[in-house]
């Protein structure tokens, strides 16, 4: 080490987050009795202004070359502080972070002795770790400007009209043999009356003029390669075998409602779901004069345990539609809770309460029993069971994951949920990205959404895309694997292991990885025999540094 | 020996159980104190030599999780990592220290409870086990 | 490359038990490639020890090193001069080519194996290792299509397949090919199948192991 190590911790109270629970000003002096720390710094709140500036000038002040925040995860503060020591003139990887909140304060606020305990070795293993950080730079890659929308339903074709909007190019792709997806099946949308099938024609006309979408139907995408800026997808439709290259990717996949077999003696006549209510109500078929709603079919149940959203507002939209058709018609909701959130879709649940919909609560114990013509209920209020006249049963069910969700999900490299729901990075901090870069996502394929909710995040989806589609080129950084060729026994561990195939042999028959390829995962690094595949971002040594301080 | 804490080392990957560890947190899911996480890319970078590593630095336990089977965000990391972990009970079985001190796990990014669950699962398994034949936890 | 495994721990440990200093030295060469006694399976080995030593409740200075080629005096000279004082043992993760060219150049130094040298195999697969020569000092893979039937016969046998040769499988095991089997498969698919018309004679085994140690002197390299 050629220059002194000179280490600054700060510690986060995070308001009382951490504080409420961990003494911060033992933290601090524990921290100043660690090997190279030369300042120690608390903090209210190390992520405000203060406590970044703090940062800044105790660098400038106590010449630190390492920087070392106790605080939240890193997986949302990193970047904030990476930036405050590029900023005051170190490499931000010359950073690390420790996790004394998510990890620690919230999770044992019982045991406050241990808690402190563990905040404090947890410290010492990041001082431990940050004497072995290496710098890492960045560097550039060219940014293909198209993107790639997978599916076409509402959410998909209005990303894809946004970024085409943008003058960006765009690959769409649909399964089926037409574009629209689950509209195509709807009467109105809610709360604005809006004829699901004109909202429909109306984008497949934008995106037919729209020269610069690229539509494919029934395709089925098979495989992606590349990064951020600079993938590689190639797609089969009608057919024929397409690979485009795109700079940025936006799921789209939706999701369609569960087919209630077996549940409430369905069987598409005489008791229906929502959405073949829909259909029937579009064509003006619908004749029953007594129909009774049931809520929650297959969902919030222990094998389907999330809330759909949208299906109380199906309802209450569906019971309203019937009302201006046939005002004697007799409606019924049976609900557990009904969820009909904001002002617009609040004002709606009053309406249908005014116009005769009735609403009667259940619960799973007692749930209604459907028999010939009747609905029997137990309804709360009379303490008893009662039967409702029922011509027409109708189910609401829930939004649940297309099939083909896990294929997309393993060809993108990205999560999807027990439900196999495509999972965001952060709920809130990016609620549509992927943890992978340039990937995005929107509508029913994330969780069940309204038709304004697929909009507005197919929009934003969109907006997300355009911010690497609008650069020329953007910046990578260097958290890849590197051979020490000097090193390398040629035994081609690393290229049979990398799941990317990025390793391979050079003309001096030493093992190359590239680094615009390289995906930092570290396998071949763990793997090589000859410890020749070196890591700056995560190295052995850094690794060995923790585990040494794990013991005080 | 009643009062022993043991000490557990976790290599937790950043996609998904240190996700799901940051899950665990913002939902407030209380679990015992006794882990140090260590944060890696992938469990794929994790090496016997690691695991071997916390366990002479005084860990009585060590486990790695990872990306649920399947879905590991770097396609095949979790799975290099259940052999590895594999290796390093064969390893400890040669020395005559119980296997059961290292363990794999697989967790979504979703799965703040598991996360607690594992992190309670390990500390009893451990505290049964005992502390490490190494000697270095002095917490007894 | 020749291929090997590391000993059971229970033999190297009872090997080491009265060593309180040990070098473990790795070789960059065949077994880095086999995974047996490369930088990795180096500080995988001193850690062992060290955690074994500990449970007992003893300690132990272990030193880590590998050199590039551990059967060449010149690559491992070096280096032991360096380290000189500060081990007592050696134990050594090369092949016992390495182990005894250490023994040779430090007549002083105890050196012990940490490895089992196997065979001489090809990598399979990423973990996979099979024997395939046995280095008789007499290649016939000219007159057998590649194939050895050295290696890879039960019998060795030299002109065809015996007896025992069923459906493809060599008797002993439905698992092992008929290398005579392969040999045929291979001479009609490259269109030589008559090679096998000439009869081949006795086989000069004095070249083989079996004669005690061989030597090869290259005069044109010595000095």
């Amino acid at each position: 080490m050629e220059t002194e190590l000179r280490i600054g911790v700060f510690v986060c109270h995070c308001g009382i987050n951490i504080a409420g629970v961990l003494d911060i000003e033992d933290l601090c002096e524990y921290a100043g009795t660690l090997p190279n720390v030369v300042t120690v710094q608390p903090n209210l709140f190390t992520c405000a202004e203060t406590g970044t500036s703090g940062i800044k000038n105790a660098v400038k002040e106590h010449d630190l070359n390492r920087v070392v925040v106790a605080a939240c995860t890193p997986r949302t503060h990193e970047p904030i502080f990476r930036a405050s020591c590029q900023e005051a003139g170190i490499n931000p990887y010359f950073f690390e972070m420790v996790n004394i909140r998510e990890h620690c304060s919230w999770v044992h606020r019982h045991d406050r002795e241990a808690a402190q305990g563990k905040a404090r070795d947890l410290i010492r293993m990041a001082v431990a770790r940050a004497m072995f950080l290496e710098p890492i730079e960045t560097f550039k890659s060219k940014v293909e400007p198209r993107a790639l929308v997978i599916g076409a339903g509402i959410a998909g074709m209005s990303s894809a009209l946004a970024l085409a909007g943008e003058g960006f190019d765009v690959t769409l792709l649909e399964k089926k043999a037409e574009m629209g997806g689950l509209l195509r099946d709807l009467h109105k949308v809610a709360p604005s009356e809006v004829g699901a099938g004109e909202l429909v024609e109306q984008k497949v006309a934008a995106i037919k003029q729209e020269g610069r979408i690229q539509c494919f139907t029934s395709a089925t995408l098979e495989e992606v390669s590349g990064y951020v800026g600079n993938y590689s997808a190639t797609f089969s439709s009608n057919g024929n075998t397409h690979t485009h290259k795109v700079g940025a990717i936006i799921v789209a996949t939706g999701g369609a409602p569960l087919k209630p077999m077996g549940l409430y003696n369905y069987d598409g006549k005489r008791v229906i779901t929502q959405s073949e209510l829909e259909t029937k109500l579009k064509s003006g078929k619908l004749d029953a004069k007594s129909i009774v709603m049931i809520q929650c079919v297959g969902a919030r149940i222990p094998e389907r345990n999330y809330c759909s959203r949208i299906c109380c507002m199906v309802a209450i939209k569906n019971s309203l539609h019937i009302k201006e058709i046939a005002k004697d018609a007799k409606v019924f909701v049976l609900y557990r809770d009904i969820q009909a959130y904001g002002v617009e879709n609040e004002a709606l649940f009053l309406k249908a309460k005014e116009a005769g919909v009735r609403f009667i609560r259940y619960n799973l114990e007692s749930p209604p029993v459907v028999g010939d013509g009747n609905v029997e209920i137990y309804h709360p209020a009379m303490g008893k069971e009662v039967p409702l006249p029922a011509e027409l049963v109708v189910l609401s069910t829930p939004i649940v994951a297309h099939d083909d969700a896990e294929s997309v999900s393993r060809i993108l490299k990205v999560p999807v949920n027990e439900y196999r729901f495509f999972l965001e990075a952060h709920a809130k901090l990016s609620p549509l990205d992927f943890a992978t870069n340039g990937i995005y996502l929107c509508g029913n394929a994330h969780y069940p959404a309204t038709v304004r909710e697929a909009i507005s995040q197919a929009l934003g989806a969109a907006s997300r895309a355009s911010i690497i589609l609008s650069h020329d080129a953007i910046e990578r950084v260097g958290t890849v694997a590197r051979v020490d060729q000097e090193l390398c026994s040629s035994c081609f561990a690393c290229v049979k292991v990398c799941p990317y195939q990025v390793p391979h042999m050079d003309e001096g028959g030493k093992a190359m990885i590239e680094p615009m390829q390289c995906q930092g995962c570290g396998i071949c690094v763990a793997e090589c025999p000859a410890e020749a595949i070196q890591f700056g971002y995560v190295s052995d040594a850094q690794i060995m540094a923790a585990c040494e301080a794990l013991c005080a | 020996m009643n009062n022993f804490e043991p000490l557990i080392a976790v290599f937790s990957c950043h996609y998904c159980s240190y996700a799901a560890a940051d899950l665990a947190g913002s939902s407030r899911i209380q679990y015992p104190p006794n882990i140090r996480v260590i944060k890696i890319p992938c469990t794929g970078r994790v090496s016997v030599n690691h695991i071997l590593k916390a366990l002479e630095c005084g860990a009585d336990g060590v486990y790695v999780a990872g990306c649920l089977e399947g879905t590991c965000h770097f396609i095949s990391g979790n799975f290099k990592a259940k052999q590895r972990v594999q290796y390093a009970k064969n390893l400890l079985s040669e020395i005559n220290m119980e296997p059961e001190r290292v363990q794999m796990y697989f967790m979504s990014a979703a799965e703040g409870a598991k996360f607690a669950n594992v992190a309670k699962e390990m500390t009893e398994t451990i505290r049964e086990l005992g502390p490490s034949p190494l000697g270095q936890n002095k917490s007894e | 490359m020749i291929v090997a495994e590391r000993k059971p721990m229970e033999e190297i440990l009872s090997m080491i038990e009265d060593a309180n200093r040990i070098l473990v030295l790795g070789c960059r060469g065949c077994t880095t490639v086999c995974c047996a006694g490369g930088p990795k399976e180096v500080q995988e080995l001193a850690t062992l020890i060290r955690m074994n030593r500990k449970q007992k409740g003893t300690t132990v200075e272990t030193l880590e090193a590998s050199n590039e080629l551990q059967c060449e005096p010149q690559s491992v000279g070096p280096l032991l001069e360096k380290l000189a004082d500060q081990f007592d043992v050696i134990l050594s993760m090369a092949c016992g080519a390495g182990v005894q060219t250490i023994v040779k150049s430090f007549p002083d130094v105890r050196v012990l194996p940490a490895l089992n040298t196997n065979f001489i195999g090809m990598a399979e697969e990423h973990g996979v290792w099979t024997e395939v020569c046995v280095a008789c000092g007499d290649c016939l893979l000219g007159r057998t299509a590649g194939i050895c039937p050295m290696t890879r016969c039960a019998k060795q046998l030299l002109n065809g397949p015996c007896g025992g040769s069923m459906k493809g499988k060599c008797e002993i095991s439905k698992d092992v090919d008929c290398a005579w089997q392969l040999i045929i498969d291979r001479l009609t698919r490259l269109g030589r199948l008559e090679v096998l018309e000439e009869i081949y004679p006795v086989k000069d085994w004095s070249a083989g192991w079996h004669r005690g140690p061989q030597k090869i002197v290259r005069e044109d390299l010595t000095s």
